[in-house]
């Protein structure tokens, strides 16, 4: 996607993915987008990109030749990982199989304690030894992670040393530097995934300037992070930990982006593609952030990924779920006599068998268009022709027949069985977060989000949703809309009444000092910058803390005393109770650093208040609406017509490009100055 | 099921989802709030729905150890508390062995669902439980597990009793239990949690009745069990026919020195699975009894594995699972029998139901696994603080070969899944140091498919005395091998292994002074199938990882090594391989021919 910031014009282009030569794709759609749009490479201000490859290195095992190096006694920590089982009763379980082999991890005499006092001195002579045989064996990157560096990392910065001196200009990654936080499983396998993935990304990337530079583009060269934030290509190469989920925490971002420019500070994300259906949190206009994540964890339906069955890291991922229900979802009945929905899929090939490309398991997309709610003519704007018979009989075959219902029946069946999958993803983000749905704007988006969006908010009561213009690219929009990010952190371990308030300040300057030089390092200026600061409480004696965040200016005794009476109301929220007796531990400081960078402005529609959407109207076809209790009459609409101010009542269909957006009955959609529709309840039923 | 007037195939789906995202949500405020490492970071919890008739309907992913054994405890418990003695606001706790529980740490916290509509009064529509593994309850031995004679001396034992009236904690009874307990802070915070997940339950379920009314709620309940009981009898079907059946024992009972012989027969008919555990001993006075509740959670176990892996338990599930356990035995103690040690039985019937049921299905089950919970508990009054801090976990072990591939090293087996304990977690929380945390080389039980490698942990007290105890087995033999699989290597408890290497029994309470290291060895898992048809390349890859040792390769996998080029040398391996077989083949004891034939099939 291409933004014009002289004129808001906005110009896209999609090219296949080239797997053979993943960034060969990303160049390629750049370039064919700059000639598109009359721009030559040395106009560009900035270029994000968005990107799998860190997850897929993983998926796939293409992974660096990596060695481990850890406290003697403790070398099989990448091998015991978390010592469960990922499902309960199966006995064909595996664990995953550690991205370092066994050979390559090596345990090296020292020793701290919890407090970070040196109880063994780190053997120098035994690193130089296992340093040398980590040559011998030709890896080509290195994870350090010692017991306790988090509260004393001089040990690890010692090996960092020997290891250069010894291999010279080596990929290493240090535990203490990049998730410097307790539990050393946990921060040993973040440490482990970046030193993995770090050669194929630094590869990737590198591969991607090198191109783009040579057909003189001079733009900063971006990449979004996980966090939402981007990163520049070079910080991202060192840490492509932090960057493991860059392609969905676009949307998120986006929705945030468009919540805030309509007035929501608090939205729902949900973006539904071909094959999964993500839903992410925004509070107080920011996108919600997780560090509990497991990479390449096996999806489970209804309730995300299975404990155990990836590799966790504990960076700052954009907290989603994401359900194995998109619109090549297959449909089946089960042994019991129940119909299901995923999470195996049809995907691009053969697809739904509404394409006709030979597919006889019906989909989501077969259900939603035997009941109306596609056009058959204009799906991709008519790319792709549309068989109606064939959803028919896919769903009378596969479905209908076996339940002993009709096939109208049970292609709505279909649509609700999906949507309730999603409802349940809805409150793992919303209500299991301890967030109430209903306090919350709707955003739908992808190709199919604005299909379902509509039903999923009449069902958790969620009063407004939003569907932006062209949903099939809001993801892409994400990434254009962003600041640069970089995330701080230090380990506090003191209990809320026995802390100087102006220690923590101390801290927070000192973080925000390495913010402010990065950010400048990024070419951001002063007035460009913004800190966010954040403390982690719990409890004495809890282990999962709670983030408090904290309204800008110095850090005195008042903050201190609301920071706690914030942290009570926030254990209570989500757990249902508080101790207010009980002692507070400040566990982490947080500093999140935000550097501005120009953002695309919406583009205003013709605006014509009262409008009628007659205009727009391209006729009527009948849908089905359980709630109608059968198909109906429904206006049919071409998106690219209406003007802002019209109303749409449902049942209504809105037609566009790259997706459709259903009006149930009962709710009315309007459409505001960008050309997004706002879908509320109708007052009158 | 359209045909089933009222239910509508959809919202069917819909309400089970939300039903077991109901026992997920109280699963996440109990960890999320709770105090002890065992239970917010190993998730030694566990969460459920029970309908007013107090069956299972729903449960969060957990420890089936507890879920099996909920299925006796909450019907005993409502009923011992008369559900007309509940009302909206009160959540229950208890404990009791001989009242549907199992050994006292685990506590279970439960409320009545009391749906209140707009003009009616409320109406009970069923119960949410909260069961956690405290890590002091009382009782002779810090942790509250040791080899105590009966059921007195392990710890406070609670009966049905209201902890929470109409919202407010019952202050008195709060006290009079924490008055019995080591860590009181601790145990007083895992408490409020699993009053948090309650809380989390009973919000969850009132917006889900809310949505579908009441009766719809509870027809779709009964479909849900209808719906299970369809499917689980369909798979029973498909299992053949048979009487299966194996013997094996613990090490000893943990107070004499005396094997103790379990026996399992399974009988798989026309009308189901039927488990008769008529062979074991008799109940000892020592803490090895296993309680109904906790036996019957071993039966469930067994056929849940063998079923579809995406069947949703509930009643119509635990319906099938027949268990005849003769009370006065160790599978079903009487009072005032000591059941501490009690899920040691109960984890090694569930192994022993493996091996007969390998007769019958040798391709969906494993060889011998850990196959003992390896408890470790320990008790420090901190110098420092003055404190009584206590500590309890459970460690993994080799896991049994399977039909198509190696058991996983250092993996939890069977009704147990609770996490490893963080060193750094450990260390910070409690006076204690781990010096080692690795796997132990050359335990696995050698097999075409091998067993997974046991698991070392080394607790290192510097400062302070510490009272340690060992709940565990398999310090006699490892697990056993399946169809010409080796065992794996057994367990070691050794005091001081650098210096003295002392062998303690498998269960047993040890002072320890300070400067005093317990090394904790669990065994590895049994093999699956002949060593001398395994894979070389295989068998190289577990020498460069340095899992298997050069010198077994060769002796007991039939396999050399160039280890200059990590290469397997074929031609010498032929002859190994061919010298083997013509002396008749291997070193192992007696095995079932015709189901080492079935499993190669089944292999395939």
């Amino acid at each position: 996607m291409l933004v014009n910031e002289e004129t808001g014009g906005i110009e896209i282009v999609k090219v296949p993915s080239t797997p053979s030569d993943p960034s060969g794709g990303f160049v390629e759609a750049t370039l064919r987008i700059l000639k598109r749009s009359d721009v030559t490479p040395g106009q560009l201000a900035f270029v994000v990109h968005g990107t799998t490859v860190a997850t897929n290195s993983i998926i796939e095992g293409k992974v660096a030749r990596t060695g481990f190096v850890t406290t003697d006694g403790f070398r099989d920590m990448l091998e015991i990982a978390r010592q469960i089982r990922p499902s309960l009763y199966d006995l064909q379980f595996d664990k995953p199989p550690p991205l370092v082999p066994r050979y390559l991890c090596f345990g090296v005499p020292e020793r701290l304690d919890a407090r970070g006092k040196v109880l063994k001195e780190l053997d120098e002579e035994r690193v130089r030894e296992v340093a040398r045989e980590l040559g011998r064996q030709k890896v080509e990157s290195i994870a350090v992670c010692l017991l306790h560096s988090y509260v004393n990392p001089a040990h690890e910065a010692r090996i960092k040393q020997i290891l250069q001196e010894e291999l010279g200009d080596i990929s290493l990654s240090i535990s203490s530097e990049l998730a410097p936080e307790f539990r050393e499983y946990f921060r040993a396998s973040t440490t482990v995934v970046n030193a993995a993935i770090r050669p194929v990304v630094a590869r990737y990337l590198q591969g991607i300037e090198k191109r783009l530079r040579a057909e003189e583009l001079t733009a900063e060269l971006l990449v979004m992070q996980s966090n939402g934030g981007v990163l520049t290509f070079e910080a991202a190469a060192e840490r492509p930990v932090f960057m493991v989920e860059s392609g969905p925490a676009a949307g998120v971002i986006a929705a945030s982006y468009l919540a805030a420019s309509l007035g929501h500070k608090d939205a729902i994300s949900f973006d539904m593609g071909g094959t999964t259906a993500k839903v992410g949190l925004v509070q107080d206009g920011r996108a919600r952030i997780t560090r509990d994540y497991e990479v390449g964890a096996a999806a489970r339906a209804g309730t995300g990924s299975a404990r155990g069955s990836g590799y966790p890291i504990r960076t700052p991922v954009i907290d989603l779920v994401e359900i194995g229900a998109g619109g090549g979802s297959i449909a089946w009945v089960d042994s019991g006599g129940v119909l299901r929905v995923g999470p195996h899929s049809a995907g691009a090939d053969p697809g739904p068998a509404c394409y006709g490309q030979g597919g006889k398991e019906p989909t989501i997309t077969d259900a939603n268009l035997v009941l109306g709610r596609l056009n058959p003519d204009y799906f991709l704007g008519g790319e792709v022709k549309l068989h109606v018979e064939l959803a028919r009989a896919a769903i009378e075959n596969r479905c209908a027949r076996p339940l002993g219902i009709d096939v109208l029946q049970a292609a709505n069946g279909i649509i609700e069985i999906a949507n309730s999958a999603m409802v349940n993803a809805l409150r793992l983000i919303s209500v299991q977060r301890g967030y109430d749905p209903r306090d919350f704007a709707l955003i739908g988006f992808g190709g199919a989000g604005p299909v379902h969006a509509n039903r999923l908010a009449a069902e958790n009561d969620i009063p407004t949703t939003i569907i932006p213009m062209s949903p099939g690219i809001t993801c892409a929009m994400g990434l254009l809309v962003t600041d640069l990010q970089h995330d701080y952190s230090a380990t506090l371990l003191r209990r809320a009444d026995a802390v100087e308030p102006a220690r923590i300040e101390e801290h927070f300057k000192r973080l925000e000092a390495s913010g402010r030089a990065a950010l400048k390092r990024d070419g951001v200026p002063a007035s460009g910058m913004k800190f966010l600061r954040l403390i982690d409480m719990r409890y004495v004696g809890q282990s999962y803390e709670l983030p408090v965040p904290l309204a800008s200016g110095a850090f005195g005794a008042t903050r201190l005393d609301k920071a706690v009476s914030d942290f009570h109301a926030a254990h209570e929220r989500a757990y249902g109770h508080a101790a207010p007796a009980e002692p507070v531990e400040i566990v982490n400081l947080r500093l999140t650093s935000l550097g501005a960078i120009q953002r695309p402005t919406l583009r205003e529609i013709p605006n014509q208040p009262g409008a009628s959407p007659a205009t727009a109207l391209k006729g009527t076809r009948q849908v089905y609406f359980a709630e109608s209790g059968g198909m109906v009459k429904a206006s049919v609409y071409d998106r690219y017509r209406l003007v802002a101010g019209a109303v749409l009542k449902g049942p209504a269909i809105v037609e566009e490009m790259d997706s459709t957006t259903v009006i149930h009955p009962g709710y009315q959609g309007s459409v505001d100055r960008f050309g997004n529709i706002v879908l509320t309840r109708g007052r009158s039923r | 099921m359209s045909r089933r007037s009222s239910i509508d195939p959809v919202r069917f789906e819909v309400v089970r989802n939300a039903l077991t995202e109901v026992t997920e949500e109280m699963a996440a405020a109990l960890r999320k709030s709770a105090y002890s490492t065992n239970i917010k970071t190993r998730m030694d919890f566990s969460c459920a729905f029970f309908d007013a008739a107090t069956r299972p309907i729903a449960q969060s992913f957990a420890q089936p150890v507890h879920l099996g054994s909920f299925v006796e405890l909450i019907p005993r418990a409502v009923k011992a508390y008369g559900p007309e003695n509940m009302a909206p606001g009160d959540m229950l706790v208890t404990n009791d062995p001989y009242g549907g529980g199992s050994h006292l740490n685990d506590v279970t916290v439960f409320a009545p669902v009391f749906y209140q509509g707009e003009k009616q009064p409320g109406r009970l529509i069923g119960y949410v439980a909260a069961l956690a593994h405290h890590v002091d309850v009382g009782g002779g031995a810090p942790a509250s597990i040791g080899p105590f004679q009966e059921v007195y001396q392990e710890g406070v034992i609670i009966p049905p009793v209201k902890l929470v009236e109409q919202g407010e904690i019952s202050d008195d009874i709060f006290r009079l239990i924490l008055a019995q307990i080591r860590s009181k802070r601790i145990t007083a915070g895992d408490f409020r949690a699993q009053i948090a997940a309650n809380i989390a339950g009973i919000r969850r379920l009132h917006e889900l009745v809310t949505r579908t009314g009441v009766d719809q709620f509870l027809a779709y309940v009964e479909e849900i069990i209808a719906y299970t009981r369809r499917r689980t009898a369909a798979e029973i079907a498909k299992l053949p026919r048979g009487v299966y059946e194996a013997e094996g024992f613990l090490d000893n009972d943990g107070f004499t020195d005396q094997v103790v012989n379990l026996k399992v027969r399974i009988t798989i008919d026309g009308s189901g699975v039927f488990f008769d555990l008529a062979g074991c001993d008799p109940q000892r006075r020592a803490p090895v009894n296993s309680t109904y509740a906790m036996t019957y959670s071993a039966c469930a176990y067994a056929l849940r594995a063998l079923m579809d892996k995406d069947l949703p338990i509930n009643s119509g599930f635990y319906q099938f699972v027949r268990l005849n356990a003769p009370s006065g035995t160790v599978v079903n103690a009487v009072h005032p029998g000591a059941v501490v040690g009690g899920w040691e039985t109960q984890i090694r019937v569930n192994d022993l139901m493996f091996k007969a049921l390998s007769q019958a299905v040798p391709e969906a089950v494993p060889a011998g696994c850990k196959a003992m919970m390896a408890q470790a508990g320990y008790g420090v009054i901190e110098r420092k603080s003055g404190e009584y801090l206590c500590n309890y976990e459970a460690l993994a072990g080799g896991y049994g070969g399977r039909a198509t591939k190696d058991g996983p090293d250092a993996v939890q087996g069977h009704g147990q899944n609770t996490e490893n304990a963080p060193v750094e977690e450990t260390e910070g929380a409690y006076p204690v140091m781990i010096t080692r945390l690795e796997l132990i080389d050359d335990s696995d039980g050698a097999g075409r498919h091998r067993g997974g490698l046991g698991l070392r942990r080394d607790y290192y007290f510097p400062h302070d005395d510490a009272t340690f105890t060992i709940l565990s087995d398999r310090d006699r033999a490892g697990p056993w091998g399946l169809f010409g699989g080796l065992p794996g290597r057994k367990a070691y408890y050794l005091l001081n292994p650098e210096s003295e290497a002392r062998p303690l029994s498998s269960k047993c309470v040890v002072q320890l002074k300070a400067g005093d290291t317990l090394s904790f060895q669990t065994p590895g898992g049994g093999g699956y199938g002949f060593p001398g048809q395994r894979d070389p390349e295989l068998v190289l890859r577990d020498v460069r990882d340095g899992k298997v040792s050069l010198q077994r390769a060769r002796d007991v996998y039939r396999v050399a090594i160039d280890r200059s080029a990590w290469k397997v040398d074929g031609r010498a391996t032929a002859r190994l391989r061919a010298s083997a077989a013509a002396r008749g083949g291997t070193t192992h004891q007696s095995r079932d021919k015709q189901a080492a034939a079935r499993a190669e099939r089944g292999s395939r």
